[in-house]
């Protein structure tokens, strides 16, 4: 396990993200609504792209065919090629997973230590 | 081995067997010639006109009206099960006259209750309707349902409807209470996305096409999950393609949730769970590429056996399914699959849910 300090708190927001290196690594963080803060893998479990580049928002959710509802702001994370969308909850996408496609946020473990944000590894 | 068949062609004679079924005005206008029925928009260039050449009708037509015909030629022949009666009248064909599309759809559903229904509990029978008038099929879905032999709902492939759109609710809302199964099975008018090409052998290339859509728009628009209860065949439209469209639907799913949130599973998965499809005209693949395809679809509950009995391009049970393929596979999909589908058992003569009109 190592400790990494990655940035200062306040360079954290919520609704933004903001990139880090750890060794040649990027890692995105992320500021939840609650406070807390999220570390993620930089690189889209998809195909790779820079997760820095997609946005954070809220989602949507329904139960009768055009009449959405919105909510979550500032807990999904969406993808700047594809669009996936994954919760920065908990790192799982928003749609159910096939058996040939499992797709997760790689999720960091996060600590404040002063006005630091030290990423676990 | 049992078979059931998916997809049988019943007719009458002439439209003017309908005239006794239908109410006034209606019934004045069939009897007197007003209307002389849908023609097809090309011609059939099979030795047999569109019907296998040794099924014959008798205004030459691609249809068979004859029960004792398809009794000899195909129940009795083939010893099936089941045959499930899908007709080829489709009054939702009519862009027009909607009073008079509802009325016909009714009195063909009479007709085909009398002549044929009552005639052999081997048959599972289906409500014809007018979709044009989402309402009034529902109501005429509702009077065909308290048949004990009707078992699904027609929805004719046309040129212009896909069904998942939201104004066709009331259709779905019917099947579902009264627990019946939906079928889907192409029309003269069905189309590709560039019309119907310039020749038959094109027409007929481009149905599942014609198909395809259908699944997209139903899925797309949230029936399957309205309705966790109601299932859906596909019938002669083919069957190779639904990998593809599995693969497509889950990936422009995971891309596009945002807007259609009110679909909950895999497009996939909702697939395999409740979409079942006919395999007749089955494509001349190797029993190797049957098995392929089954694993690409990721299962084996999805292919019901048909015949497309009295039509050119008929499939014999005892050749169109390869006998290489695993003896559970093929039980699977001469009749398992659609025993299911349809909640029947295996001996109509024991089964108290199916039998004869009185
Ligand atoms: S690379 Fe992220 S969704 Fe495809």
């Amino acid at each position: 396990m190592a400790r990494h300090s990655v940035c200062k708190v306040a360079d954290v927001a919520v609704g933004a993200l903001t990139e880090v290196k750890v060794g040649r690594s990027p890692i995105v963080l992320s500021r939840l609504p609650s406070g807390e803060i999220r570390a993620v893998g930089g690189r889209c479990p998809h195909q790779g792209a820079a997760l820095r580049f997609g946005c954070v928002s809220g989602t949507t959710g329904s139960d009768t065919p055009n009449e959405l509802t919105y909510g979550c702001e500032g807990e999904i994370l969406r993808c700047p090629w594809h669009g996936f969308e994954f919760s920065l909850r908990d790192g799982l996408p928003t749609t159910p997973d096939s058996e040939s496609l499992t797709l997760r946020l790689r999720m960091y473990e996060v600590e404040v230590d002063g006005d630091e944000v030290v990423v676990v590894t | 081995m049992k078979v059931l068949d998916a997809d049988v062609h019943e007719s009458f004679a002439s439209i003017k067997d309908l005239a006794p079924y239908l109410p006034e005005p209606y019934r004045g206008w069939i009897a007197g010639g007003a209307w002389r029925g849908f023609s097809q928009p090309f011609a059939y260039t099979s030795p047999g006109l569109g019907n296998r050449a040794d099924v014959r009708s008798n205004d030459g037509s691609a249809s068979v009206s004859d029960y004792g015909l398809m009794r000899d030629q195909l129940l009795d022949a083939y010893d099936l099960s089941h045959a499930v009666l899908t007709g080829y009248f489709y009054p939702t064909g009519l862009k027009l006259q909607y009073g008079f599309a509802t009325a016909l759809a009714a009195a063909y559903n009479d007709y085909v209750a009398e002549h044929w229904l009552a005639k052999d509990p081997r048959f599972i029978g289906s409500v014809q309707v007018n979709a044009r008038d989402p309402e009034a099929a529902a109501r005429e879905i509702d009077r065909m349902a308290a048949h004990p032999q009707v078992r699904q709902v027609l929805l004719p492939v046309v040129d212009d409807i896909a069904y998942g759109h939201p104004v066709y609710r009331p259709i779905f809302e019917a099947a579902d209470r009264n627990r019946l199964m939906v079928a889907f099975h192409h029309t003269t008018f069905a189309q590709g996305p560039y019309g119907m090409g310039l020749h038959y052998m094109e027409r007929h290339a481009l149905l599942p096409l014609a198909m395809m859509p259908q699944v997209i728009s139903l899925i797309a628009n949230g029936v399957f999950d309205a309705y966790p209860n109601l299932r859906f065949m596909i019938l002669e439209g083919g069957f190779s393609w639904l990998p593809h469209v599995m693969w497509r639907l889950d990936r422009e799913y995971r891309q596009g949730r945002v807007e259609v949130p009110w679909i909950k599973k895999l497009p996939s998965q909702h697939c395999r769970e409740r979409l079942r499809l006919s395999t007749q005209p089955t494509e001349d693949i190797s029993g190797d590429q049957w098995m392929k395809l089954i694993d690409l679809m990721g299962t084996d509950d999805v292919l019901v056996f048909s015949t497309d009995y009295p039509h050119f391009d008929f499939d014999d049970p005892n050749a169109a399914i390869p006998r290489v393929l695993p003896e559970s596979t093929r039980e699977k999909i001469l009749w398992k699959n659609a025993a299911e589908f349809y909640g029947v058992s295996d001996d109509p003569r024991s089964e108290r849910s199916l039998e004869a009109a009185e």
